[in-house]
Order: C-alpha cells, then sequence, then structure tokens
C-alpha cells in the first residue's frame, strides 16, 4: 500500500505536484477520517432526504389543504433559500436556542444538523419530482384501483408510488448527485468531512491545487458511483412500454 | 346538464389572495407601528444599511457571474454540438468537470489557486477576493448553459433540419436563422432557473472571506449579541434571499407555461 503511494507521489512529483503530505501519517489518517465522514454524511441525507421526499410529496397530493398548503410553503422557502443560510438559520439559530433551553444536554451535534438540513433541503427538491411521478400516473390505473376497493393508502402505496416512483428515478438521482456535492457545505459549521480536512491541510502546507485535484476526483468518484447504481436501479425498475 | 353550471372566471389577482394580502398588511403595519419600541428591532434598522450593501455585493457577484457564465457557456455550448469530435471532446471534459464539482470546491479553488495580483506591463492591479468568487461561479454557470444550449438545439425537432436542408440551406444559414431563434425562447426558463440558483450560491461567498450579506449578518450578531437579534438577523437574510429569489422563480414557472404548447 504505502510502495503504491510513493510510487503515486514520485510519479506526480515529475508533473510538478507534491503529494508528499500523503506520506504523512497523520495528514493521510486526518484525510481519510474527512473522507469516511463525507461518506456517511452521504448515506445519512440520502436516506433522510428520500423520506423527507416521500413525506412532503404525500402531504402535496392528498387533496387536504390544511396538508398540502404548509407543504407547499415550505417547499418554496426551501427551493428559494441557500442552503448555507438555512444551515446557519439551523445551527447558530436553532442550535442556540436549544442550548440555552437544556444547556449542555444539547443532543444534537453539527453533524446531525448537516443532516437535517440537507435532508429537509435535498426533500423538497424530491417531493416536487414525486409530485410529478404521482400527478403522471394514468387515472384510468386509479379508477381500476378504486374500483377494487383499494383505501386511499393502500392506493398510494401500492399503485401510485411504485409507479411514480420510476417516472421520477431520474430527476431523484439528479438530485442525489447533487446533494452529494451540497454536503461540502459541511466544512462551513466544521464537521471534519474531506473538504474541511483538506482546508486543514493546506492552511499548514501551502498545497491547494494538489488538495483541489484530490478533492474534485473524490467528489467526481462518489457523484459517479451514485450515477451508476441510479442507472442500474433504471434498468432494474424498467417498464415495459414506457422509456426506451 | 353541464350547460346550466356557472362558467368560473379566475379572479383578478387582489381578489384571488384576500388572506395573503391582509397577512401582508398586517405585518407592515406591526413593523411600522409596533416594532420600532423594541430595541432588537432598532439594532436591526441601525444595522440595515449594511444589510443592504452587503446584498447588493451579492447580487453584482451573482450579476457578473452568469454574464460571464453565459459567455463562456455559449461557447462551449456551441463546441459540443460541432460535427467533429476534436472539438466536441475539450467541450465535453469541461462540462462534465465543471458539473460534478461541488461549488464550495471551485469558489475554493479559484481563491486560492489564483494570485492575490496581475502583473501586466510594469503596473500591478490587485485582484480582489469578490472577481475570485465570481469566476469561481462563473465556471459551473458556463457548463451549466452549455448543457442548456446543448438540450435546445436538441430539442428542436430534426425534421427541420432535413426541411431546410431539401431548401439547399447551408449548416451555418440553418443555425443562423431557423434553429437559433427557436432555441433562445426555450432556454430563457432554464437560463433563469440558473441565475437564481447562482445567486444562492453568492452565498458560499461569505466562506472565503467576501463582505457579502452573510457575513455582514455575522458581524452584526456577534456585534450586537443578543439572542433576539441573532433569530432575527438570520431569518432577515433567509427573507432577503426569498424575496429576491422567489419572484424569480415564479416568473419563470410563468415561461415555462406559456412556452410549454407553442
Amino acid at each position: 500500500m504505502t510502495d503504491l503511494l510513493e510510487l503515486f507521489v514520485q510519479a506526480a512529483a515529475k508533473f510538478g505536484l507534491n503529494y508528499g503530505f500523503l506520506l504523512d501519517a497523520y495528514q493521510r489518517g486526518s484525510l481519510v477520517n474527512g473522507a469516511i465522514t463525507t461518506i456517511a454524511l452521504c448515506a445519512f441525507t440520502i436516506v433522510g432526504s428520500l423520506l423527507a421526499g416521500l413525506a412532503l410529496a404525500a402531504m402535496l397530493t392528498s387533496g387536504r389543504p390544511w396538508f398540502a398548503r404548509p407543504a407547499r410553503v415550505f417547499i418554496e422557502v426551501t427551493r428559494n433559500t441557500p442552503t448555507l443560510v438555512q444551515l446557519y438559520c439551523a445551527f447558530l439559530v436553532l442550535n442556540m436556542l436549544l442550548t440555552q433551553a437544556v444547556g449542555a444536554a444539547n443532543p444534537l451535534t453539527p453533524f446531525a444538523w448537516v443532516v437535517i438540513v440537507i435532508s429537509l433541503h435535498k426533500g423538497a427538491f424530491h417531493a416536487e419530482a414525486l409530485r410529478a411521478g404521482i400527478e403522471a400516473v394514468p387515472r384510468v390505473t386509479l379508477e381500476a384501483a378504486s374500483s377494487l376497493a383499494f383505501s386511499r393508502r393502500q392506493l398510494l402505496w401500492n399503485v401510485q408510488l411504485p409507479l411514480a416512483m420510476r417516472f421520477a428515478l431520474p430527476s431523484l438521482i439528479n438530485n442525489l448527485i447533487d446533494l452529494v456535492k451540497m454536503t461540502a457545505v459541511a466544512s462551513a459549521i466544521a464537521v471534519g468531512d474531506i473538504t474541511y480536512a483538506s482546508i486543514m491541510i493546506w492552511t499548514q502546507s501551502d498545497n491547494v491545487l494538489e488538495l483541489m485535484i484530490l478533492l474534485l476526483a473524490f467528489f467526481g468518484l462518489l457523484s459517479f458511483v451514485v450515477n451508476c447504481v441510479g442507472r442500474a436501479l433504471e434498468a432494474k425498475l424498467r417498464m415495459p412500454g414506457y422509456g426506451h | 346538464m353541464a350547460i346550466d353550471s356557472p362558467v368560473s372566471l379566475p379572479l383578478g389577482w387582489p381578489r384571488r389572495h384576500p388572506g395573503k394580502l391582509v397577512l401582508l398588511a398586517a405585518v407592515l403595519l406591526w413593523l411600522v407601528f409596533g416594532a420600532p419600541k423594541s430595541p432588537v428591532f432598532a439594532a436591526l434598522r441601525e444595522w440595515s444599511p449594511a444589510l443592504a450593501a452587503g446584498f447588493g455585493q451579492n447580487i453584482l457577484i451573482s450579476l457578473l457571474a452568469i454574464a460571464i457564465g453565459s459567455v463562456l457557456g455559449l461557447l462551449v455550448g456551441a463546441l459540443a454540438v460541432s460535427p467533429l469530435w476534436i472539438t466536441r471532446l475539450p467541450a465535453k471534459i469541461w462540462v462534465q468537470v465543471f458539473r460534478n464539482a461541488p461549488w464550495l470546491v471551485l469558489i475554493y479553488f479559484t481563491t486560492y489557486v489564483f494570485p492575490f495580483e496581475l502583473h501586466i506591463g510594469k503596473s500591478w492591479i490587485s485582484f480582489p477576493d469578490w472577481v475570485k468568487v465570481t469566476l469561481g461561479l462563473a465556471l459551473p454557470a458556463s457548463a451549466n448553459v452549455a448543457e442548456i444550449f446543448r438540450g435546445a438545439i436538441g430539442s428542436i425537432p430534426s425534421t427541420q433540419w432535413e426541411a431546410a436542408r431539401s431548401l439547399a440551406f447551408t449548416r451555418a444559414q440553418i443555425f443562423r436563422s431557423i434553429i437559433l431563434p427557436q432555441c433562445f425562447k426555450r432556454m430563457l426558463p432554464p437560463w433563469m432557473n440558473l441565475y437564481a440558483v447562482i445567486t444562492m450560491g453568492t452565498a458560499l461567498a461569505s466562506l472565503v472571506g467576501v463582505h457579502d450579506l452573510i457575513d455582514t449578518a455575522q458581524i452584526a450578531s456577534n456585534t450586537v449579541n443578543r439572542t433576539g437579534f441573532t433569530v432575527l438577523i438570520y431569518f432577515s437574510v433567509l427573507a432577503l434571499f426569498f424575496a429576491y429569489c422567489y419572484p424569480i422563480s415564479r416568473f419563470t414557472q410563468f415561461l415555462e407555461r406559456r412556452y410549454a404548447f407553442s
């Protein structure tokens, strides 16, 4: 492993790039920890955002104004304000109020706040995609299902959602790739993700360009993985007669 | 019988939103008459010129970024639709790299990699941080504009190309007088959407030390140091961004509906 790293460092040195910090155990360790934190962040937020999106889409299409209105207002506010400001509103304001209320027993770490904020933010985008998918389900299918005495919840869960999922899958995957890139914002409130680890390293040893290339490659790889999983899902869930 | 059902015309806008208008009037009245007595609002009023200047910086960055991004993006987009693979390849790489990189990373990239000063002739010209942030936002903007352009050209039915070619138009003529005029109309909604997203992206400028709205809000909340003021100022920042981006998004939806079937 270390032999490979040394080979890589020597090869990069020929192009004028100094990757010497990878051989330093401490700096390599902090980078690897940062990468693991980013991956954990992505995993939690992907699940959280899908759940939030599902709940919001169910509220939007419920047909009851008392559910649909608040969901619509929440989605519009979320889509039209920057994530960073939302993160600050949550972490600097709500977290402060929470700490004042319960003291040091505040259970929410910065990591948890990032997961909550990005989940809700991307949940709003998922909800729009899912709503469009739910509305694209043909009316005759719904009529057929309700003539078989499906209740409203069964209709949503067994008929509308499986179809809506397939209609919405391309935009959901698009949102998830966006979500992966968005996790870099976590560094703003000192969550030790890979961006934060890189900032810590380059403030000490002025090697911004090398770290930037590493960061771009890492995020490129993560988006690529999400994209591949999405493509595989699309192929697996493909409906005969739709798409190509 | 369906005949005697009354034809319901959509109401004009002041009658369509009575609840919202009453709420807005109530909030405005309260802000004018009720709020000035509390010290928290007095502090907010004291800080509002600084906040406005900060937001002006955000808007300046966003306008410049979309302008540079559009020019660059149209060039890259033009390369991407050319029939030669040797020009298509660099355009494709450009789009892939800058669409898949996090914006924050690109902003750090331009901030730290570009020099502090430029040496042109004998004079040194300073290269301020906000210009670097503008360039950092213009890069992903250009990649997105290129994709929007390519998508718009792809959305024109290929029969139009064939019809034009059978009328002995050359490729350049088809582009100039048939395809492009239709493309700009189709590009407008996604382009405006992109502008709103870039405006929201300017919030990241505060992380590299540009004195924008969020930076001003942080300074204000640390200076005044009151719980109520901190709550108020961060939610005002949220409200300011919303007030700027929401009309753009509504107008985009309106354009999309209008162009949907034409």
